[in-house]
């Protein structure tokens, strides 16, 4: 169990240091919202919760850092955020050097839950690092299944899709100013459940070598639909092939967003193509 | 002439005022003439291209395919005949002979006989009436003769002028005052029966002649039965037979029974290679169009065994050889190495017995359906009457030895086979030089006689919701023997936003983009879709053509629906309907989502870069600089001179050193020219127009070079043997090293006693699987000059084939006849050279004997052949350039742009692009620097409109897009979160656009609505 | 044979009617499919073309849109690596074909659906060999299981109307 006080301490050391704005989630008559704490002595600091809902804390820094230019900010980051600031700021959404992490670790209750790969930041400032605890329970699932019966799998899945957008919103990693989601070209307006399977496949697609396996996709989605899994599934690609894990590297890119070489491309290539 | 023209002419003689005069006339309007003219307009002259028949063309019109790609002549002959036509700078004189040349250089008299037409060409619309009714039948000789048209009759579909005309000697009008027909259908009233035949005199600042070449007569070969014997024919005519647009539409059937050919044989040097007919010249084209031939013959027809009849296989050019041996291994041509005798014919099957004599010396006999005679390339009339040019011994025009466009008389530059028999490359090589040089000469008078094309004003269609007009062309029977046009019609009137289709039998021809225009106006169309073959080749006429109906250029789709439908559904008419109409669908569907598209303009820095200091790379710095260029010149050696400096002498014993130092010296003398030795390129960015370069030196100091073209010269590498004792024992030389011996007068070689050639040494072998082209030439020389040293000497030369092609074949005759033994060994049964004694022993299986020949020799030379300069490989990706597989590097296509690369203000020449001659690599370096004077002479360069470009609304300054494109031309403005491309610098592939998940980026012409919208129209499509 | 097959040849004149979509880049596989043509060679006539630049230019979403459309097959052929017309382009259609097979196979769709290939410009011969092949590919897994479903939907929607 984190340390209220020790919280409280490492928020104000930040502060303190120069961050304007603390971000964090704090108790808002009874239900934990994200909230930004501006001063050492702000009674927000008593406030503050950790443990129980996720935000999409990444995605609000993005926000807040177009909102107030030059400003700095900390966070209290899971390793989930972390990842996702990490792609971001590759991505040229978030400025590192505005941001500042206070790293909190999951509990192993927390991993467990979430199935996650690694339930801790690099710097871990807060609680203690539990066990990674990955799942391919789904995966594995429908890759047992022959090709007309795993097509029929997700067919199945996806028909309980309302087309919320849950999906999208909630992600960290989702930030375009028009989403191919919204294209009348790709995804046929006004048809519910979206038609299958290019929906949930060109999200997929844009999740390859960017989704930070943070798992709030499945937690947004109404229709309990395995989303996490497809992704999870993109990024196992993404590794095999290119041996690239998003959130992981900072100096490394995803290789679906730089050219590279000719040798990279021909060893890529190697398997069962004619060069 | 139109009135028009008349005016034009006039204004033009009185502007003309004093000399230098800003205009040239090319006589000869076949390729080498239509490339010469093009080029000359490019380069800001007015140009008079005069042809004696009624169209231009010449022969290369009249072929089915170009060696060594099969392409279809005509489908990339027909676009720069069209340009020419739309050229408002080039005015097309046909029917007309020059009689006279006088004057000097910068300001020429040409009088010319301009015969009748009979046929008002601004008028004729080629409809075609006049020669349905007209009764006079004649040999067609677009077709070899080999069918009938009529009197009067449109040349060829795609002729231009597409006009008809007649043939005044045997019109009924003209001889006897009858008939008169045409007259009375030509609804046009173009029939005009009162034009005279007149002379008038032109005056121009140079004179480019381009006549082409005589064909050899083939019945002068009595022995051959040609003209007799129905089913002996000339290649020429068997290109028509080959012709889908011929006499047979490409059948391969035989003049006497029409029955389908199974053997086939080809008669190699009829007419070549032959004093007894006086031409003791190589025609240097034969052998590689017999090849060419052959395959497609088997191509149409596999049933055929086609064997071709030879003495030495002269695969000598670029990419030749293995066309040569992919011919034989896999396609099945049978090569025989024999001379053929003559010929008998069966009376009952009027089958043709073939008597030749074997390598090994016996006579044999063969039968055959049908005989092709190879015949040669023989010298055109007018070179001395009319032109007034010296002839040399064959009859062709003389020329000087280094730089062959420069004829006899000052103020006239002779290009192609009029020059030496040649093939089309070399001719467009010869042809962009000759314009050079024409520049060289007027260029203080560049722009001065220009007509500027004034274009209508482009309507704003913005508004407009899409009519489009659909055109689906027949091509003769191409498409329309396969595909039901008139289905592909009656359906594309059905789809959505189509407001006329109609078919066309040739939708290229020139007066359909007459047509077009019309329909243009008539029906407010404001997009346009051909439906007919590749928009590779035929995109930019229908733009053009658009544009010039004063519609954005950009709005405009093609289906190509002969190579990509009825040319590969030969056997299912049906379904290939149904394909064409499906493309036809997705062309439509995208042109209705087209909009137009501004192209941009960027500077252009008037200097040039040449990297390479030999002989092309020092004559095209010249010849810029004569032009008024300033030019840097980049050689990584010490000094100047490149591989040219092992050569002494050449076949024709022109002192080559010699020649050497007075370029070397003309280079250090020119002011404009900057040279840099003991430099290489580091670094090169920018694009046409403005590069910028990197050079440092050898202690790693840099420079800056800012220039608007780049001409590559790197030359090439001479193959180091480690064969045959070559580096071991001292006797075992190369031909370089040879030559310097003679050229040095080695006592040594006065001594000689036997020495041996060995050919091919580094060259058609597996890792080198082409002909290095100068080796034979080259061994041929050193023979005879050893001879000359010491006649008693024995030579022996062991080849495979000897490929003294043109008029080098002079000098294997003089060897020959001096005494020097060839001996021929096949590939894979290579010399053997030991150590014996206190010589060298050489064995050899020669060929014909089939028996082991030993030699004792002094000497032991060896032909070592050409390798591309290892340098190419870094060179290549900073220049963004392609190479062969061999390391040369490759141009933008093999026959109608042989120094340009796909990158635009980049160009090549000399052994950079491949083995060659001296003089052929002084004539690329005049043709480069003449199509980089085209980018340097213009003020501005006008962009591409096919280009992307980021819609800033949706773009959320990711920055993938800027690491994805592979010609950085888009930077993203960190501050404002937003990219932005350079299109100057973008080259439209779109890989950026992929991978905008926001749709941001957008290829312009290729955005993904537009794809989109062709998927789904195929998709939709076959649900009906 | 299963009863989706049959309704699906019984929908599109039999399951030898099979559609494909090929996605062909300007400088070298469409010049070596004009190629195929101007050398006659013949080849099934179930391909329809879509001309792009590069093949770097084609989207992902491209190919997923044609087989939501009812392809039962995409083709996309590009340049050699190394031959590219704008260097790297097809860099990207190597990296991003690996992605999208993976997920179409993720998703069900048979792997043989679609094919990359790199065809040149002198390649008329394979250009022809690979659209044979790949069309005999696509005969065989049959109409698209999308193809299907779409049929049924159109159907629906007739009906409806």
């Amino acid at each position: 169990m984190v340390d209220a006080e020790e919280l409280k301490a490492l928020i104000r050391k930040k502060l303190e240091e120069g961050a304007d704005a603390f971000l964090c989630l704090v108790d808002e008559e009874g239900s934990l919202v994200p909230a930004l704490v501006t001063g050492a002595d702000s009674p927000d600091l008593e406030r503050i919760r950790v443990g129980g809902v996720r935000y999409p804390l990444a995605k609000i820094l993005v926000e807040l850092l177009r909102e107030y230019p030059g400003r700095r900010f900390a966070v209290l980051a899971r390793g989930c955020d972390e990842r996702a600031l990490v792609e971001l700021a590759k991505l040229e959404q978030v400025d590192p050097d505005r941001v500042e992490l206070v790293g909190l670790a999951c509990t192993e209750e927390e991993a467990r839950a979430c199935g996650c790969p690694k339930p801790y930041p690099t710097r871990v400032d807060l609680g203690e690092r539990a066990e990674p605890a990955p799942e391919r329970e789904v995966i594995e699932e429908a890759e047992f299944l022959p090709d007309p019966e795993r097509l029929r799998f997700w067919e199945e899945h996806f028909s309980r899709c309302i087309k919320c957008y849950g999906c999208r919103n909630v992600c960290p990693m989702c930030f375009c100013e028009d989403c191919a989601l919204e294209n009348p070209q790709l995804v046929e307006p006004g048809v519910v459940p979206p038609e299958f399977p290019s929906f949930h496949l060109i999200r997929a697609l844009d999740m390859a070598g960017r989704c930070v396996d943070c798992g709030l996709c499945d937690e947004a989605c109404p229709a309990d639909i395995p989303l996490r899994s497809i992704y999870r599934r993109m990024q196992e690609v993404m590794e095999e092939r290119f041996g690239y894990r998003p959130g992981e590297d900072p100096e490394r890119r995803n290789p679906l967003s730089e050219l590279g070489t000719e040798a990279e491309i021909k060893k890529i290539m190697g398997s069962g193509l004619e060069i | 002439m139109s009135g028009n023209a008349q005016e034009k002419r006039d204004n033009r003689e009185k502007d003309a005022g004093r000399p230098p005069l800003g205009s040239v006339m090319v006589v000869g309007g076949g390729v080498g003439g239509i490339q010469a003219s093009l080029e000359l307009s490019g380069l800001g002259y007015s140009v008079y291209l005069v042809e004696s028949s009624p169209s231009i063309g010449g022969v290369m019109g009249m072929l089915d395919k170009t060696f060594p790609t099969n392409e279809c002549s005509m489908c990339i002959l027909s676009p720069k005949m069209v340009e020419v036509a739309s050229d408002l700078n080039i005015e097309v004189l046909t029917l007309a002979d020059v009689l006279s040349v006088e004057g000097q250089p910068g300001d020429m008299r040409v009088r010319l006989r301009l015969r009748p037409r009979y046929v008002d060409a601004e008028k004729c619309t080629g409809c075609g009436d006049c020669t349905a009714k007209c009764p006079v039948k004649i040999p067609d000789p677009y077709n070899a003769g080999l069918n009938v048209t009529r009197c009067i009759r449109v040349p060829f579909p795609q002729a231009v002028p597409g006009a008809a005309v007649v043939e005044g000697s045997v019109c009924r009008y003209l001889q006897k005052g009858k008939c008169g027909n045409c007259v009375k259908v030509c609804q046009a009233g173009a029939v005009n029966f009162e034009d005279r035949e007149r002379e008038e005199v032109f005056r121009v600042g140079m004179v480019i002649a381009a006549p082409g070449y005589r064909p050899f007569d083939a019945s002068r070969k009595t022995e051959y039965g040609y003209g007799i014997y129905p089913n002996v024919v000339t290649s020429l005519e068997f290109e028509r037979i080959l012709g889908a647009n011929g006499p047979t539409q490409g059948h391969v059937i035989r003049p006497s029974d029409g029955r389908e050919v199974r053997k086939l044989a080809f008669i190699q040097c009829v007419g070549s290679r032959d004093v007894t007919v006086g031409n003791g010249y190589c025609s240097s084209v034969c052998c590689m169009y017999a090849t060419k031939q052959a395959l497609i013959a088997k191509e149409h027809l596999p049933t055929v065994e086609p064997t071709i009849f030879f003495i030495d296989l002269r695969a000598y050019g670029k990419d030749f050889e293995k066309y040569y041996t992919e011919a034989e291994a896999r396609h099945g041509v049978r090569y025989v190495r024999g001379l053929v005798s003559g010929i008998r014919e069966r009376q009952r099957t009027k089958n043709l017995l073939l008597r030749y004599l074997d390598e090994g010396g016996c006579m044999r006999e063969e039968e055959f359906d049908l005989v092709v005679l190879s015949i040669g390339l023989e010298p055109p009339c007018g070179l001395a009457e009319g032109l007034g040019l010296e002839l040399n011994d064959h009859g062709f025009a003389r020329s000087d030895p280094f730089l062959p466009v420069l004829s006899s008389k000052p103020g006239v530059l002779v290009c192609g086979a009029a020059q030496e028999p040649k093939d089309i490359p070399d001719t467009v090589t010869q042809a962009t030089a000759a314009a050079g040089v024409a520049s060289l000469e007027l260029h203080q008078a560049r722009g001065t006689l220009l007509t500027r094309r004034e274009y209508p004003p482009e309507r704003d269609v913005r508004g407009e919701e899409p009519r489009v007009g659909a055109i689906i062309c027949r091509c003769g029977s191409n498409i329309g023997g396969f595909v039901d046009v008139p289905a592909v019609v009656e359906y594309a009137r059905t789809l959505p936003g189509v407001v006329f289709a109609e078919e066309r039998l040739y939708a290229c021809s020139q007066d359909a983009q007459e047509w077009i225009r019309r329909l243009v106006e008539e029906h407010r169309l404001n997009r346009l879709v051909v439906a007919s073959c590749t928009p590779r080749t035929h995109q930019p006429l229908f733009r053009e053509t658009l544009r010039s109906a004063g519609i954005n250029k950009y709005l405009f789709e093609m289906a190509n629906i002969r190579e990509h439908c009825s040319w590969v559904h030969m056997q299912e008419p049906e379904k290939a309907t149904r394909k064409a109409k499906y493309l036809v669908k997705m062309a439509v569907e995208k042109a209705r989502r087209l909009e137009p598209l501004a192209e941009g303009e960027s500077e252009v820095i008037p200097r040039a870069l040449v990297i390479g200091g030999g002989v092309a790379g020092m004559n095209a710095a010249l010849h810029l600089a004569g032009s008024g260029f300033p030019v840097y010149l980049v050689e990584k050696e010490a000094e100047l001179g490149g591989l040219a400096r092992n050569v002494h002498f050449d076949y024709r014993g022109e002192d080559v050193q010699a020649y050497l130092r007075q370029l070397i010296e003309g280079v250090r003398r020119e002011e404009l020219i900057t040279v840099f030795t003991g430099h290489r390129v580091a670094d090169v960015s920018g694009f046409v127009g403005q590069f910028r370069t990197l050079i440092q030196d050898d202690e790693g100091r840099e420079t800056l070079l800012e220039h608007g073209a780049v001409i590559v010269a790197t030359g090439g590498g001479e193959y180091r043997p480690a064969e045959y004792l070559y580096g071991e024992d001292e006797r075992v030389l190369t031909q370089w090293e040879l030559e310097a011996r003679i050229a040095a007068r080695d006592a040594g070689l006065r001594r000689l006693r036997r020495a041996v050639m060995i050919q091919c040494v580094g060259s058609r072998d597996e890792e080198r699987p082409y002909c290095s082209k100068v080796c034979c030439t080259e061994a041929v020389k050193n023979a005879l000059a050893l001879k000359e040293l010491k006649p008693e000497a024995e030579i022996y030369v062991l080849y495979r084939d000897v490929r003294t092609y043109g008029f080098r074949e002079d000098l294997y005759r003089k060897a020959r006849e001096a005494g020097v033994v060839f001996l021929r060994f096949d590939d894979g049964l290579r010399p053997r050279v030991a150590r014996s004694g206190g010589s060298l022993r050489v064995t050899v299986p020669e060929a014909g004997l089939g028996e082991e020949v030993a030699i004792h020799a002094d000497l032991v030379i060896l032909s070592t052949g050409i390798i591309a300069n290892p340098d190419n490989s870094e060179l290549a990706p900073m220049l963004k350039v392609p190479r062969n597989a061999e390391g040369f590097f490759l141009e933008a296509h093999m026959k109608l742009r042989p120094v340009d690369f796909a990158t635009d203000g980049v160009f090549v020449c000399g052994l950079a692009h491949a083995p060659k001659s001296i003089e052929e690599s002084v004539a690329q370096a005049v043709a480069a620097a003449a199509r980089a004077e085209s980018v340097l002479c213009k003020e501005k360069i006008v962009t591409e409109g096919v280009v992307a470009v980021v819609d800033e609304e949706r773009c959320s300054g990711c920055g993938i897009c800027v690491r994805l494109c592979p010609f950085e031309a888009i930077t993203l403005d960190r501050e404002r979160r937003k990219a932005a491309v350079n299109p100057s610098l973008c080259k439209g592939c779109g890989t950026c656009t992929a991978a905008c998940t926001a749709g941001a980026s957008r290829l312009q012409g290729f955005r993904a609505d537009q794809i989109c919208e062709q998927i789904e129209a195929a998709a939709t499509a076959w649900e009906g | 044979m299963t009863e989706e097959k049959k309704e699906g040849r019984a929908e599109a004149g039999g399951e030898d009617d099979v559609r494909i979509l090929a996605f062909l880049c300007n400088w070298c596989s469409y010049a070596g499919a004009d190629l195929a043509g101007v050398s006659r060679l013949q080849y099934p006539p179930n391909v329809l073309d879509v001309r792009v630049m590069c093949t770097g230019t084609i989207s992902p979403y491209f190919v997923v849109k044609a087989f939501q459309e009812g392809m039962d097959g995409v083709l996309i052929a590009g340049c050699h690596i190394g031959d590219c017309h704008y260097l790297k382009g097809n860099y990207m259609t190597a990296k991003r074909f690996q992605v999208l097979r993976e997920a179409l196979k993720f998703m069900g769709l048979e792997e043989g659906r679609l094919r990359l290939e790199w065809v040149s410009a002198a390649e008329g011969e394979k250009y022809a060999e690979v659209v044979r092949s790949f069309t005999e590919q696509v005969k065989a897994l049959g109409p698209s299981p999308l193809r299907r479903k779409r049929a049924r939907a159109v159907k629906g929607e007739k009906g409806a109307a």
